[in-house]
C-alpha cells in the first residue's frame, strides 16, 4: 500500500506553502523529505498526517487511528515519566495487550533502564527515541515524523534510526523530515523541497545522477556564487560540464540544484 | 599560534568525572570540530573553555594566559539557541554587543536593521546571530550546533562565513552532532565518557573501522533475523549495514536462518565509527 | 477522555508549585482571617499627663493600657507622644482637660472615641493629624507602598526571567561582563518607572484625596530609596528561584499577598496576636507604611522612625545580598554546579 500526496497545495493566507506537491509513501520504505524551513516540510507532513490543514490536491493516508505523527520535539510529555507517556498513547489509540511490545521497543535502546525518569529529565536524544517509541507503540500503517534527529547525537541518532528500520520492517510506511543528507542517501527515496515545490525526487543513487553539468573540487573558486565550501576546500557546479568533475553526492546535487532555482540563503 | 590550550583538564562533579584529562589544542585559523554522544563531557569541556566553569585539575590558556575578562573579549561565542533578544532589533542586538565588546556596530543584513528578531525567519535570525557574534573580530570563535536543522545550500552559505573568520586568524571550535558538519572541520576531537577517544581527519578518526553490507532480496526477513540474533543492523536504502560486524560471522548467521544474502565488508562512516568507540568501553 | 485525564493529574500533581499555591494559599489566607484580620482592638496605648494624672491611670480600665504617666508633662507632650506613636491616646488632666486621639489610628480611634462618649462634658476631645477619620487619608500612603512593591517585584522578577528563558544569560555569561554590571543593568530601569510611579501615585493621592503631606520630603525620598532597594532585591531573588516567567509571577503572588494582609495596611498590627505579629515584622511593606503614614500624616520627625528606617537597611541588605549572590552562580557557575548534560 502506497500513501501520499498528488498535487497538493496549501496556502497560509497569501503565503504558498506548498505548490501542486507530489509525494508517494510506500509501505516498508523509508521517505526521506529534505528541504530548509520555509520549504514546506512540515506542511507537507501535517497534511499526510491527518491534522486539519486547508488544502487542495488529492492525499491518501490510512485511517486516524492507523497513523502516528511525531513532531520536531519529539512529543513527549515534559512532566509524565517514560512509562507514564507510553501509558498515556496506549490509552489514547485504546490499545490492548501494549506493555510487552513496549517493553520490546525500549530494550533496543538505552530508555530500558530510565522508565521513571521524567520526560524533562532525558536528554534531547532519550527524548526523541521515547517520540519514535510513542510513534510506533500502536503499530501504524504510517508513521509521519518531523525532524526526528537533528541536533540529536550520533549514537542516539542510529538507535532512532533502528528503531525506524524495525517499523519499516513491519510495512509501516515512514515519511521522515530531515536536514541531514546522510540520512537522506540512505532512504529508499528523497524528496527535496524548496519553497514549496519538489526541486528532485527519487532514488538516492537517481537523485545524485540528475545534475545537469558538473561538480569540482577546487583550492579557489572562479564563480564564487556558485561554489561552496567542502572542508578546506571548495566545490563549484559548472553547469556547462567540465571534465575535471568528481562524483557528485547527495549535498552536491541538492546545493546545485537550489543554487539553479534561486540564489540566497532560506 | 595557538589560541586554545587545554592541558589535562579535569572536571569532576562529586564522584562524577564529567572531563577526563583531556587535551584540546586549537590554533588560529583552523577550524576543529567536537563531537560526542551525550554525557560524552563535551558541554562540560566548552563551558570551562569559555570560562563559565572552573576545572578541577589541569590548565586552560587563551591567548597563553589562564582566562579572564581580557581574554573574554576575544572570544566570540554562538549558543544552540542563537543568544539573540528576539523583542530587540537586529540593530540593537548588534549595538549591544558592540557596546559589550567595544568596538563599532556591524551592519545589519539589508532591509532588517529595524525588525525585531523575533519577527525573522529562522534562517535571517542565524544569519544575524553569526553577524553578532563575528562583529568583534574575535581570536577565538566557538560554535555550538551553529547549523543545525538548516538546509543544504543555506548551510554552506554559514560555512562559507566560518571559512571566512578561519581565514582572518580566528581560531573556531565548533561542538557538533552532525557528520555533514563534521566533514567541514579541518580536524576532529572525538570525545567517550569524559576522554578524547580520537582526533584527526574524518579519515583518520575511522581509522579502520568497518562495516558489514548485507544485500538480500527480501531485507524486513533479514533485519529480523540479524535482530533475533541480536546484531543491530540499521537500513540504508533497501540494504542493512551492521557497524563493527565480522563479515564471516553475520553470514553464519544469515544462513542459519536460511537467507540468501550478500554480505560484504566496507569502511565504516564516521557516524559507525563513533557508535563503535562508544560501545567499545 | 480517561487517557486525558489521568495526564493531567500526572502532570499537576508533578507542579509543585501550582500545588503550593492551591493548597497553601487558602490556608495562609484562612490563618490571617482567623487571626489577624480584626477591628476590635484589644489594648489601647494611653499616655496621662498633667497634675491629676495618677488618679486618672488608675481610674483606666480596659482596653486602655497606660504606657506612661507624667504629671508634669504638658498638651505639647501629648502631641509628641501622639506623633511619634508612642501612644495613641493622650489624656492631659487638669486645668483644661483634654483627650487626645492620633486619627492615623482608625480603629483605635473610633474605639477610644466611643468611650469617651462616658466622660463628663468638660473634657474635649480632640482628634489629631486626621480629623475627620478619613479612611483614603491613611489607606493613599500605604497604597504607594503596595503599588511599589507589586511593580517592582513582579517586574523586575519577570525581567530576569525572559533572560533565562529566552536562552539569553548565557551569551551574558561569556560576554565580559561583570555580575554586577548585569544587575544594575537589569533593574535600574525598574527602579526610574518606580521613581516615576511614586510620583505620580503621590501627587493624584495629594490632589484626589486631600491627602495631606506634612513632613520631611527628603525623609520620604529616603525611605522610599531604601524600600525599593529591599523590593527590587526580593525581585532579583525570586528571578533566581524562577525558571519560567510563569514560576516568577507565582512567587511573586505569593509574596505579595502576604504584605497586604499582614503589614498593617488594612488591619492594625498590634491587634494582630504575636503568634501572627512577627511575620509583619519581616516585610518591607509593614515598615514603608509606618514610615508613609508618619511623614504624610504626622510630620514624625527621623529619630523616632529609626526603627523602621533601620529595619529597611537590614531588609534591603540581607535580600539584596542573597539576591546577588545566587545570581552570580547563575552568570559564572565557577565552583560546583552539575550540569545537566541536556542537548537539545
Amino acid at each position: 500500500m502506497t500513501w501520499g500526496v498528488r498535487d497538493l497545495t496549501v496556502d497560509y493566507g497569501a503565503a504558498r506553502a506548498l505548490d501542486g506537491v507530489t509525494v508517494a509513501a510506500p509501505a516498508g520504505e523509508v521517505t526521506v523529505v529534505v528541504g530548509g524551513d520555509g520549504a514546506g516540510k512540515s506542511t507537507l507532513l501535517r497534511v499526510l498526517a491527518g491534522i486539519p490543514v486547508p488544502h487542495r490536491g488529492e492525499v491518501s493516508r490510512p485511517d486516524p487511528r492507523r497513523i502516528a505523527f511525531v513532531p520536531t520535539g519529539s512529543g513527549t510529555i515534559q512532566d509524565l515519566t517514560v512509562a507514564e507517556n507510553l501509558d498515556f498513547v496506549a490509552r489514547a489509540y485504546r490499545l490492548r495487550h501494549w506493555r510487552e511490545r513496549a517493553d520490546r521497543l525500549l530494550e533496543r535502546t538505552d530508555l530500558a533502564s530510565f522508565r521513571d525518569r521524567l520526560g524533562r529529565e532525558l536528554s534531547g536524544g532519550m527524548r526523541q527515541k521515547l517520540g519514535v517509541i510513542m510513534g510506533m507503540l500502536p503499530s501504524p500503517d504510517l508513521i509521519v515524523l518531523d525532524e526526528p534527529t537533528t541536533g540529536v547525537d550520533p549514537v542516539s541518532r542510529s538507535e532512532v534510526w533502528r528503531l525506524l528500520a524495525a517499523a519499516a520492517g513491519e510495512q509501516a510506511a515512514l515519511l521522515v523530515a530531515s536536514t541531514y543528507l546522510d540520512e537522506a542517501e540512505r532512504a529508499s527515496t528523497v524528496v527535496v523541497l524548496h519553497r514549496g515545490r519538489v526541486l528532485l525526487s527519487g532514488t538516492p543513487a537517481q537523485v545524485s545522477s540528475s545534475l545537469a553539468g558538473s561538480i569540482v573540487d577546487v583550492d579557489r573558486p572562479s564563480d564564487p556564487s556558485l561554489a561552496w565550501p567542502r572542508g578546506a576546500r571548495w566545490r563549484e557546479w559548472r553547469p556547462g560540464g567540465d571534465p575535471g568533475g568528481v562524483r557528485p553526492d547527495l549535498e552536491d546535487v541538492v546545493i546545485a540544484a537550489s543554487l539553479a532555482v534561486e540564489e540566497g540563503p532560506s | 599560534m595557538t589560541a586554545l590550550e587545554a592541558r589535562s583538564l579535569t572536571r569532576r562533579f562529586g564522584r562524577f568525572t564529567a572531563v577526563d584529562a583531556v587535551d584540546l589544542r586549537v590554533d588560529r585559523g583552523e577550524i576543529v570540530g567536537l563531537l560526542g554522544a551525550n554525557g560524552a563531557g563535551k558541554t562540560t569541556l566548552m563551558r570551562m573553555v569559555l570560562g563559565l566553569l572552573e576545572p578541577t585539575s589541569g590548565s586552560v590558556a587563551l591567548f597563553g594566559s589562564p582566562p579572564s575578562r581580557a581574554t573574554r573579549l576575544r572570544i566570540g561565542y554562538l549558543p544552540q539557541n542563537l543568544g539573540l533578544y528576539r523583542d530587540l532589533t537586529v540593530a540593537e542586538n548588534l549595538r549591544f554587543a558592540a557596546g559589550v565588546y567595544g568596538v563599532t556596530p556591524a551592519e545589519a543584513p539589508p532591509g532588517t536593521a529595524a525588525t525585531l528578531v523575533g519577527d525573522l525567519s529562522l534562517g535571517m535570525q542565524r544569519r544575524v546571530a553569526f553577524a553578532v557574534a563575528l562583529q568583534h573580530s574575535p581570536d577565538l570563535l566557538v560554535l555550538d550546533e551553529p547549523t543545525s536543522g538548516v538546509a543544504p545550500l543555506a548551510r554552506a552559505r554559514l560555512w562559507e562565513r566560518i571559512r571566512a573568520a578561519a581565514g582572518d586568524g580566528a581560531a573556531v571550535l565548533v561542538s557538533t552532532h552532525a557528520m555533514d558538519e563534521a566533514r567541514q572541520t579541518d580536524r576532529l576531537v572525538l570525545m567517550h565518557l569524559g576522554r578524547v577517544v580520537g582526533t584527526g581527519t574524518e579519515h583518520e578518526v575511522v581509522g579502520n573501522a568497518s562495516a558489514v553490507v548485507v544485500r538480500a532480496r527480501r531485507w524486513a526477513d533479514t533485519f529480523a533475523a540479524l535482530e533475533a540474533a541480536e546484531i543491530p543492523a540499521s537500513l540504508s536504502g533497501d540494504a542493512l549495514r551492521v557497524a563493527g560486524a565480522d563479515a564471516d560471522g553475520v553470514a553464519a548467521v544469515l544462513a542459519d536462518a536460511g537467507i540468501d544474502a550478500r554480505v560484504e565488508t566496507v569502511p565504516a562512516t564516521l557516524e559507525e565509527a563513533m557508535v563503535l568507540a562508544g560501545s567499545r568501553s | 477522555m480517561l487517557a486525558m485525564i489521568l495526564k493531567e493529574f500526572r502532570q499537576v500533581r508533578r507542579d509543585k508549585r501550582t500545588l503550593a499555591m492551591m493548597i497553601m494559599l487558602p490556608i495562609m489566607l484562612l490563618i490571617v482571617f482567623g487571626y489577624a484580620a480584626r477591628f476590635d482592638i484589644p489594648e489601647i496605648r494611653t499616655a496621662v499627663l498633667g497634675p491629676a494624672a495618677d488618679q486618672a491611670a488608675r481610674a483606666l480600665q480596659e482596653p486602655f493600657d497606660v504606657v506612661e504617666i507624667d504629671p508634669s508633662a504638658t498638651a505639647e507632650t501629648a502631641e509628641t507622644l501622639l506623633r511619634d506613636g508612642d501612644a495613641v491616646v493622650a489624656i492631659v488632666t487638669g486645668e483644661d482637660p483634654t483627650v487626645y486621639v492620633d486619627g492615623t489610628e482608625l480603629f483605635t480611634a473610633q474605639s477610644a472615641l466611643r468611650r469617651a462618649g462616658a466622660l463628663p462634658d468638660d473634657v474635649a476631645v480632640e482628634i489629631l493629624f486626621n480629623p475627620d477619620l478619613s479612611t483614603s487619608a491613611v489607606m493613599v500612603p500605604a497604597l504607594i507602598g503596595l503599588v511599589l512593591l507589586a511593580m517592582g517585584t513582579v517586574v523586575t522578577s519577570l525581567g530576569v526571567v525572559r533572560e533565562r528563558q529566552d536562552g539569553t544569560l548565557e551569551q551574558l555569561a561569556v560576554m565580559p561582563l561583570r555580575p554586577r554590571d548585569v544587575i544594575a543593568g537589569k533593574i535600574a530601569p525598574y527602579f526610574l518607572v518606580g521613581l516615576v510611579d511614586l510620583a505620580v501615585i503621590t501627587i493624584v493621592g495629594l490632589w484626589l484625596f486631600d491627602v495631606p503631606f506634612r513632613g520631611s520630603v527628603l525623609a520620604f525620598a529616603a525611605g522610599v530609596f531604601l524600600f525599593l532597594f529591599a523590593v527590587l532585591g526580593i525581585g532579583v531573588l525570586i528571578s533566581t528561584l524562577s525558571r519560567t516567567q510563569g514560576e516568577a509571577i507565582q512567587l511573586a503572588i505569593m509574596t505579595l499577598l502576604p504584605q497586604v494582609l499582614l503589614s498593617g495596611m488594612i488591619f492594625p498590627l498590634y491587634s494582630m496576636p504575636p503568634g501572627i505579629r512577627w511575620i509583619a515584622y519581616l516585610l518591607p511593606l509593614t515598615y514603608f507604611t509606618m514610615i508613609a503614614r508618619g511623614i504624610f500624616l504626622k510630620a514624625t520627625p527621623l529619630d523616632a522612625l529609626a526603627f523602621p528606617y533601620l529595619a529597611l537597611v537590614v531588609l534591603a541588605v540581607v535580600v539584596f545580598g542573597i539576591a546577588v549572590l545566587r545570581f552570580r552562580r547563575d552568570l559564572a557557575p565557577a565552583r560546583s554546579r552539575p550540569v545537566e548534560e541536556v542537548s537539545m
